[in-house]
């Protein structure tokens, strides 16, 4: 138990003094420190954008989802692949006009492309309100990895606030260049823990993958099937079909620092082309889980399965780094988020003229968000776990005004995108929390995305017929074409 | 514009998407040792990258050609 806990916080301070060593001078100004002065080469880009898609979930949630809805976890599967490929197309546009206009983040772009500041104002709110919870979920996964494998709270409690130190003080001494340093540690420790975990595990307990595998077909044959139940087909396909959306246009703030900070746009249609092959490594997490179906008692807490498996099969030094590397998959897409969050409340919600008053908010935001997550996590773990189902379902009922924010020459204005939005987030949050089983098991986004695009056409239609019917002299938001 | 070459990429994405819907898929049984839909759903994400590569070279060859036309003419 010593060892585990002394690799454990040595884990923690040396992903913290990687961050601190990313950074090279010190940033003039936000666009330096939110994009890394959009110098990114290849390999810093490839480790950042699988920094967003490795995360705790992927790590802990996926073997825990494993154990416990069996092929149902393969739904995180195809989602990244089919987002990466919309991106494919559009990345190349994104970061021309990225670095033509300036952006640095989702707010920035709508702004821009709808001339409303208001659009970037409620987009970059939205945003903050969706993806907080996302970071608490990152800084409560890593106290409870420490508990589970320490079977103490305080030690959980203690890498929380340890941790969370951590990330603020790197972060904000080295911005996006420290977040990239610490993603070459995080994936390079993760793979090799997962790729031990894919062998020991199975042949621990059932004498290989294979042999698990038959044992699994032979004994719960139910778990290799999508069926009948909560995860059923349809939860499997709207699940993924919201996520690759979410993922394709970019809906999650913390996504679009990385793809601005790009050398060029061949780099990131590079990364898309090969990421697909990078993201089978989530099927590993998947098979560990499934050795869990074969020995741990159902109903047993999923989210722990892996670390569980760990201490059973390997030795206590072996079980510190499998905590190291679940710590790094907390610590680090927590960097990320706490970057995408600060930089939309500088440069969407404060709106500063000065930029070294905005340099200053924005700071003062990574501290703030990173203490409110922290001590939530601590004290009200619960308060936001309600906000994290609206995480993905909420973020991507922006799709529609990025999606046709691509078009040189706009379709609608800026009136009924914020229609649609408003709508769609409306009965996002009434089905998530009011009349939870009436979409069934159709994922709650789509549900809203469908009622934003009805309400979007209907406004954009009414606007023409307006434009249409007034006079010359009148001013309307009717289409037209953009810069670019 | 968009070119039929840029559909090759939604040959892989569908049968991602659809692999819960197709019985032969979707059913108890292994392929390999391993489960029907990991092998499918994993087969067809390595299929994504050729499919990208192979737009790529399709729209760089495109993108060429056009170059090329449009010099011809100026050389009005």
């Amino acid at each position: 138990m010593t060892t585990i806990l002394i690799m454990t916080f040595t884990g923690i301070v040396l992903i913290g003094v990687l961050g601190f060593a990313g950074r090279r001078k010190p940033a003039a100004d936000l666009s330096e420190w939110a994009v890394g002065g959009r110098n990114f080469g290849a390999v810093s880009m490839w480790f950042l954008q699988a920094g967003e898609v490795f995360t705790t979930f992927t790590f802990l949630g996926m073997a825990g989802l494993a154990f416990s809805g069996g092929v149902a976890a393969l739904y995180a599967l195809p989602y990244i692949p089919i987002g990466y490929m919309v991106l494919f197309f559009l990345a190349k546009r994104l970061w021309a006009l990225g670095k033509e206009r300036g952006y640095l983040t989702q707010g920035d772009y709508l702004e821009d492309r709808y001339d409303s500041k208001l659009l970037g104002t409620v987009a970059a709110v939205l945003g903050v309100v969706f993806v907080l919870p996302y970071l608490q979920l990152q800084i409560t996964g890593l106290g409870l990895i420490v508990q589970l494998v320490t079977g103490n709270s305080a030690s959980g409690t203690l890498s929380m606030i340890i941790g969370s130190a951590l990330v603020v003080a790197f972060v904000l001494w080295a911005g996006l260049h420290g977040v990239a340093m610490t993603s070459y540690f995080k994936d390079v420790i993760m793979l090799v823990v997962l790729a031990v975990l894919l062998v020991a595990v199975p042949a621990h307990f059932a004498g290989g993958v294979s042999a698990m595998f038959h044992r699994i077909d032979r004994l719960h044959p139910e778990m290799l099937t999508i069926h009948a139940g909560p995860t059923d087909q349809v939860w499997f396909t709207t699940s993924m079909l919201v996520s690759a959306i979410g993922v394709g246009l970019m809906c999650l703030p913390h996504a679009w620092p990385a793809v601005m900070s790009a050398r060029d746009p061949k780099v990131l249609r590079r990364n898309y082309t090969w990421m697909p092959l990078y993201e089978l490594c989530i099927l590993m997490p998947v098979i560990v889980g499934f050795a869990a179906v074969l020995v741990v008692k159902p109903g047993t807490a999923a989210n722990g399965i892996l670390l569980t498996l760990s201490k059973q099969v390997l030795p206590s030094w072996a079980t510190g780094l499998v905590v190291v590397a679940a710590i790094a998959t907390a610590m680090v897409p927590a960097a990320g988020i706490l970057i995408g969050i600060s930089s939309l409340v500088a440069r969407n919600i404060a709106r500063v003229r000065a930029e070294r008053t905005q340099f200053w908010i924005n700071h003062g935001t990574v501290v703030a968000a990173c203490g409110l997550s922290l001590l939530l996590a601590i004290f009200r773990p619960d308060l936001l776990a309600n906000l994290l189902l609206l995480t993905y379902s909420g973020t991507v009922q922006l799709a529609p005004a990025i999606g046709l924010g691509f078009l040189a020459r706009r379709p609608v204005g800026k009136v009924p995108v914020l229609a649609g939005l408003f709508v769609g987030e409306l009965v996002v949050i009434w089905l998530t929390f009011w009349e939870k089983g009436l979409a069934g098991n159709v994922n709650v986004g789509l549900v809203g995305l469908g009622a934003n695009l009805v309400v979007l056409a209907l406004a954009a239609t009414a606007e023409r017929f307006v434009a249409r019917n007034a006079s010359p002299e009148s001013e309307s938001d009717e289409p037209v074409a953009v810069t670019a | 514009m968009l070119r039929p070459y840029h559909l090759i990429p939604a040959v892989p994405a569908l049968a991602l998407a659809l692999m819960p819907f197709l019985p032969f898929v979707n059913t108890d049984g292994l392929w390999f040792g391993l489960p029907r839909m990991l092998v499918w759903g994993a087969a067809w994400c390595v299929m994504c990258t050729p499919a990208l590569l192979l737009t790529e070279r399709l729209m760089s060859r495109e993108s060429g050609e056009l170059a090329e036309t449009a010099a011809i003419t100026e050389g009005d």
